[in-house]
């Protein structure tokens, strides 16, 4: 992790016991990496972000219509027609593009005849 | 401050007190600029090409003359949750510099942060709406019928289903880096083994949060190797936070860590039951847009770029498409470090941007002229 610091530096807060930090952080990190990677691990972070889900759900999806009704009632666009507004556009996009490719395909076209004639 | 010949620690004169509480005091403001502060990366120049949605096509403006360019052009694809700069880390340390050096006319995908509006898109998109409108723009600007791509972690995923699927869209040569393909192990690394227990159900992630948290990723990436990314990282700056080189190299990493951006719903779900889980890209059972991926299609030269000490990506995720794929010219390249190590550490400037530069320069001569009529929208 770092270099080893045998001389003693009473202004240094973390250099006075580098070694002994440097030990205790590799095996920490070893300890650390072992626990992760077991099934008792990954089942209990599982459980534990099904609970928040379930729980904030549904707070989330009343802050969301709560949301959309204040919008509506201002006569301002909700995220869901930001959201539809953007879809569109994107597909507008795509249009374009493959507008650009039909273009790019006469040019070369139009340009390879005139090298030919 | 050095202990006397007697052993006891010798006491420091009240100007070395003041000496040393100032150097504390400098250091701990470096420290936290460090840490709190972004650096500058990205800094070759370069411009758009094309755009659609989020996505934008970079060219990088080219160093070497014309006529003394590699004549096939290289396409860099990078993974869908991570911003692409840390190919492009900083002069001097940048992939994208040394490339352009060697005389490459490149290219960056940079798929941009999805939004609501995106939480749909899933690997079909990105494979077969996406690449190939690039491929086609690429084609057309270089005037070059054939191209190269480098695709690194899910970036290489998206390449390697884009090229068993477009195999006649003149993809000379593909080169993976640290791609996650295979996933009969599903104990071989932290993701899949978090992500295969029953337990854990993708589809009220999404439901609930539409696209998934760039901190939501960041944090399942640190939690692999949690005390190295949460304590060790930043003792490692604070020991060495007067050598310039290893701070200015630290806050750009740490720069390109820390500017997260969130994963698309859709495609967050994909990777989860599709690939981790039903491992169905190896087993030939993976369909995208109705076509189904066969790996026997993928017939372009291929350099597989595998990192041994990967805790992302372990290595026989990427070893096991290579008896799988029908490309007749295939190579693997082992190379000591991490997942990003291996392309932004220490090493990568003398190892593996040398080797990647020697495999494509020998595959990149004489590239047939573009004929518009062959591009695949």
């Amino acid at each position: 992790m770092s270099e080893t610091n045998s001389k003693f530096d009473p202004f240094d807060p973390t250099g006075m016991f580098k070694d002994l930090r440097d030990n205790s952080v590799d095996a920490w990190a070893k300890m650390m990496v072992k626990l992760v990677h077991t099934d008792a691990y990954a089942e209990s972070t599982a459980k534990m972000l099904d609970a928040w889900l379930a729980s904030s759900g549904p707070f989330r999806k009343a802050v969301d219509s709560s949301m959309s009704q204040a919008l509506a009632g201002m006569n301002m666009p909700s995220l869901d027609d930001v959201t539809r507004l953007a879809e569109r556009m994107t597909n507008i996009e795509i249009r374009l593009d493959d507008l650009d490719a039909k273009l790019d395909t006469i040019l070369s076209r139009v340009s390879q005849d005139r090298q030919g004639s | 401050m050095n202990a006397t010949e007697n052993g006891m620690p010798r006491i420091p004169s009240l100007m070395e007190t003041c000496e040393a509480w100032h150097r504390i005091a400098m250091n701990t403001k470096e420290f936290t600029r460090l840490v709190t502060t972004d650096a500058p990366v990205a800094q070759t120049p370069k411009e758009v090409v094309w755009t659609l949605n989020k996505a934008k096509l970079y060219r990088y403006t080219p160093v070497v003359p014309e006529d003394q360019r590699k004549p096939v052009p290289l396409l860099m694809v990078f993974a869908i949750m991570n911003r692409p700069h840390v190919l492009d880390l900083r002069p001097g340390h940048s992939f994208v510099e040394y490339m352009l050096q060697e005389g490459y006319d490149l290219y960056l995908l940079d798929w941009g942060a999805p939004g609501p509006e995106d939480k749909n898109l899933k690997f079909d998109d990105y494979a077969l709406e996406y690449l190939p409108r690039v491929v086609r723009k690429l084609k057309s600007i270089s005037g070059s019928a054939e191209s190269s791509m480098l695709g690194w972690c899910l970036g290489a995923l998206i390449s390697t289903i884009y090229a068993a699927l477009r195999p006649d869209d003149g993809l000379r040569n593909l080169i993976l880096l640290t791609a996650p393909l295979d996933f009969s192990d599903q104990k071989s690394s932290g993701f899949i083994r978090w992500t295969s227990d029953p337990s854990f159900k993708p589809e009220p992630i999404t439901q609930t949060l539409g696209n998934i948290p760039g901190e939501m990723i960041d944090a399942g990436a640190k939690m692999l190797k949690p005390v190295e990314n949460y304590v060790g990282s930043y003792l490692m700056l604070w020991d060495n936070i007067e050598n310039k080189a290893t701070t200015e190299a630290w806050h750009a990493m740490n720069t390109w860590v820390r500017d997260t951006i969130p994963m698309a719903g859709a495609a967050y779900e994909q990777l989860i039951t599709e690939f981790y889980r039903n491992n169905a890209l190896i087993k030939g059972e993976l369909r995208i847009r109705g076509e189904r991926v066969d790996l026997g299609r993928l017939t372009a030269n291929l350099l597989n770029v595998i990192a041994e000490a990967d805790h992302i990506t372990p290595p026989c995720q990427s070893e096991g498409v290579m008896d799988l794929v029908g490309s007749e010219d295939k190579e693997i390249f082992r190379v000591r470090g991490g997942h990003i190590g291996i392309m932004a550490g220490r090493g990568a400037q003398k190892n593996t941007w040398p080797h990647i530069d020697a495999w494509l320069a020998d595959r990149s001569g004489s590239a047939r002229a573009e004929n518009v009529d062959g591009g695949s929208p």
